[in-house]
C-alpha cells in the first residue's frame, strides 16, 4: 500500500489527491486500522509463542489472561494466535478475490464498453443474472460443484465479484471513447489494444479502486459467514470466521464469550477500516460517485 | 402500468430458465445416482441390478441431456421435485412447509430496514451537520463492517440472555397464533436487517440532500407552500426513486444472508434445512432449494421493480 502511494505522488494531480486524503481524518483513522491489523497478523510470530492450531489439552476454555490473552478454546488451542494467523488467511482470500474480480471486471469492462455490441450485450446480461442470484447461493452451487477449499473459494469470489467493475469500466468508457483525445489516438494509427488500456483505461481507475476496496471488505464479511456455517474454508484452517464457528453452540455464546467476541472484533474493525478509507478514497478519486 | 408489468415479466423467464439451467448442470456434475433423487427410498430397497437399469431406462435417464433438462423443468413447476435422499420425503413437501418461514424472516428484515433506514435518513438529512447527522453516519458505517452473524450472536447474548426480553432460538410453538410467535422473529428479522438498514440510511440522507437542492424545491418553497408539504410532496417521493433501486439491488443479499440467520438463532427455515442438505450430500434437495430461493429473489425483485415504476412514471417508459 505505502510503496504504492509514493510512485503516485510523482503527478501533481496524484500529490494533491494524496494531501486530501491526508485532510480527511476517517480516511485515516480507517487506513490505520487496516494497517495496525495487517501488521499484527503478518507479525503474528513475534507477538505470540503460540501456534494456532496446536491443541494444549491442560489449558482447555481458559479466559483471558496470563499467557493467553484472550484466552484458549475449548481444544486448548490459544485464541490470540488463532485471531492473528486466522486474520492472515482472512485478509488473503478477502483481497486475492476482490483482486481477481478487478482484474476480470477490468478486462471483460473496458473490451465490452470499447466495441459494444453483441459481445457487450451477453456480459451484460451475464451480469445481470449473477446479480439477481443471491451471491450466497451462487457460491454454494459452485462450491457443491468445486468443493471445499480457499483456492476453490477465491476462484469462487473472482467470478462473482467482477460485476460491480465490470459495470464502472464499462459505462466509463462508453462516454470516454467518444472524447476528442481517443479520436486523436485513432487517428495517429495506435492500436486498439494500446488505445484501450494505456489512453482510455488509467482515466477510469479511481472508481475501480474504490470498488476493489467495497468488494475487499465484503468478500471477508462473506468468508467468515461461510466459514460460520461450514460451507467456506475447511474447518481445520484458522481462519477469522472458523474461530467464531464456537459460537454456533448457544452454550458457547454465554460460558465462552471470549472464543467469539475477539475474532468477531477483529472482522469488524478491518472491514470497518477498510470501509472508512475506502470511503475516504471515493471523495478524492471519485467525487462525483458521493 | 400493465405493459410495463408485463415487459418486466418477459424479461423474467429467460432469467429464470438461465439459473435453471445453471442449477440443472451443477446437479449432472454432482455425484449420486439420479434414480434415487426420483423415487422414494423404499421402493427402490431390493431391486436387482437389472430391475433398476430397466426402471432407469423407463424414466427416461438415458436420454439426451436436453429432453432431460426439459422433462426436469416441467416435473418441478407442476410440483413433482423429486426425493430428498437423506430422508425420503418429497422435495415439494419440505419447500412447501419451510419456505414460508424463510419468506417470512426476509419479509420481516426488509420491512424492518425499510422503515429504520428512512427514518433515520430523513433525521440526517434534515438536520445535516448536526450530532444525528454524524451519528447516523458512524451508526451507518458500523452496521455495514459487522458481519450479520455477528450482530445476530451480540443480540442473544444482550436482548435474549441477559435481559431475558426475547427468545434466543427456535421459531415458537406450532399451535401458537402467528401473533404469539412474532417474539421469535424479531431477533433474526432485526439481525439480518441491520445492515440493509444502515445501508438505507446512508442512501436515503445523500439522496434526500441531493433533491433539498434541486431547483424545484426552492421553487415549491417560494410558491409559499407548507414546509410539511414541501417535504412529502416534492422532496420524499424524488428521493425514494435511488432508495428503492437500493433496495433492488440489496434483495438477494438479504434471501442469501437469512441462511446464516438461520443458523444462528436455530429457525426452522429452508436455510437450516439446506444446510444440513448440503452436510448430508443430499444434491437434489439443496439444488432445488437454491432453485427455489433464486426464483424468490426474482419475484421479490419484481416486486420492487413494479413498486418503483408505481412511484416514479419515468422509469416506464
Amino acid at each position: 500500500m505505502s510503496e504504492n502511494k509514493k510512485k503516485i505522488v510523482k503527478s501533481s494531480l496524484a500529490k494533491e489527491n494524496f494531501y486530501k486524503l491526508l485532510h480527511n481524518r476517517l480516511a485515516v483513522l480507517g487506513f490505520m486500522l487496516m494497517f495496525v491489523i495487517l501488521m499484527a497478523c503478518i507479525l503474528a510470530p513475534l507477538l505470540t509463542p503460540h501456534s494456532p492450531t496446536d491443541l494444549n489439552l491442560r489449558h482447555m476454555g481458559k479466559p483471558p489472561g496470563g499467557e493467553h490473552p484472550f484466552g484458549t478454546d475449548k481444544l486448548g488451542r490459544d485464541v490470540f494466535a488463532r485471531v492473528l494467523y486466522g486474520g492472515r488467511i482472512s485478509i488473503a482470500i478477502g483481497l486475492s478475490g476482490a483482486l481477481g474480480g478487478m482484474i476480470l471486471g477490468v478486462i471483460i469492462g473496458s473490451f465490452c464498453g470499447y466495441y459494444g455490441g453483441w459481445l457487450d450485450a451477453i456480459f451484460v446480461k451475464i451480469a445481470e443474472l449473477v446479480s439477481v442470484f443471491p451471491q450466497l447461493l451462487l457460491v454454494m452451487v459452485m462450491r457443491v460443484i468445486l468443493g471445499e477449499g480457499i483456492k476453490n473459494l477465491i476462484i469462487i469470489f473472482v467470478f462473482t465479484g467482477w460485476i460491480a467493475t465490470f459495470r464502472l469500466v464499462r459505462g466509463r468508457f462508453f462516454s470516454l471513447r467518444e472524447e476528442s483525445f481517443v479520436e486523436a489516438c485513432r487517428a495517429f494509427g495506435i492500436r486498439s489494444s494500446s488505445i484501450v488500456f494505456r489512453h482510455i483505461l488509467p482515466n477510469c481507475l479511481g472508481p475501480v479502486i474504490v470498488q476493489l476496496t467495497l468488494n475487499t471488505a465484503g468478500f471477508i464479511l462473506q468468508e467468515a459467514a461461510l466459514s460460520f456455517i461450514g460451507m467456506g474454508v475447511p474447518s481445520g484452517t484458522p481462519t477469522w470466521g472458523n474461530t467464531i464457528n464456537a459460537a454456533k453452540e448457544l452454550l458457547n455464546i454465554t460460558n465462552y464469550p471470549w472464543l467469539w467476541v475477539a475474532p468477531g472484533l477483529a472482522i469488524a474493525f478491518f472491514v470497518l477500516g477498510v470501509n472508512f478509507f475506502g470511503d475516504g478514497l471515493r471523495d478524492v478519486l471519485d467525487p462525483k460517485q458521493q | 402500468m400493465l405493459k410495463y408489468f408485463f415487459k418486466r415479466l418477459l424479461v423474467m423467464i429467460p432469467m429464470m430458465l438461465a439459473i435453471s439451467l445453471l442449477v440443472f448442470g451443477a446437479l449432472e456434475l454432482t455425484p449420486g445416482d439420479p434414480l434415487t433423487a426420483q423415487f422414494p427410498p423404499d421402493q427402490l430397497v431390493g431391486m436387482s441390478q437389472e430391475d433398476l437399469d430397466a426402471l432407469r431406462e423407463a424414466v427416461g435417464l438415458n436420454d439426451p441431456m436436453l429432453v432431460r433438462y426439459f422433462r426436469w423443468l416441467i416435473a418441478f413447476f407442476t410440483g413433482d421435485m423429486g426425493y430428498s435422499i437423506q430422508t425420503g420425503t418429497p422435495i415439494s413437501q419440505v419447500i412447501s412447509y419451510l419456505l414460508p418461514q424463510t419468506v417470512i424472516l426476509a419479509a420481516a428484515a426488509l420491512l424492518i430496514s425499510t422503515i429504520f433506514g428512512l427514518i433515520f435518513g430523513i433525521i440526517a438529512a434534515t438536520k445535516h451537520n448536526t450530532i444525528w447527522d454524524y451519528l447516523a453516519s458512524v451508526i451507518g458505517v458500523i452496521g455495514i463492517s459487522m458481519p450479520e452473524f455477528f450482530i445476530g450472536i451480540v443480540a442473544i447474548l444482550i436482548f435474549a440472555i441477559n435481559l431475558g426480553w426475547l427468545p434466543a432460538q427456535g421459531r415458537g410453538s406450532a399451535d401458537a397464533t402467528f401473533i404469539q410467535n412474532l417474539r421469535y422473529l424479531i431477533l433474526p428479522a432485526s439481525s439480518l436487517g441491520l445492515s440493509l438498514a444502515a445501508a438505507l440510511t446512508r442512501y436515503t440522507r445523500n439522496s434526500m440532500m441531493d433533491v433539498m437542492n434541486q431547483d424545484y424545491v426552492k421553487t415549491a418553497r417560494a410558491k409559499g407552500l407548507s414546509e410539511s408539504r414541501v417535504f412529502f410532496k416534492h422532496v420524499f417521493r424524488n428521493a425514494l426513486m435511488p432508495i428503492s433501486v437500493l433496495i433492488f439491488l440489496r434483495l438477494p443479499m438479504l434471501i442469501g444472508g437469512s441462511v446464516v440467520i438461520e443458523q444462528v438463532f436455530g429457525y426452522a427455515g429452508i436455510g437450516n434445512r439446506l444446510l444440513t442438505a448440503i452436510n448430508s450430500s443430499d444434491y437434489q434437495l439443496v439444488l432445488t432449494i437454491i432453485l427455489m430461493l433464486s426464483f424468490v429473489a426474482l419475484l421479490a425483485s419484481l416486486l420492487i421493480d413494479l413498486v418503483t415504476a408505481l412511484l416514479d412514471p419515468r422509469v416506464r417508459l
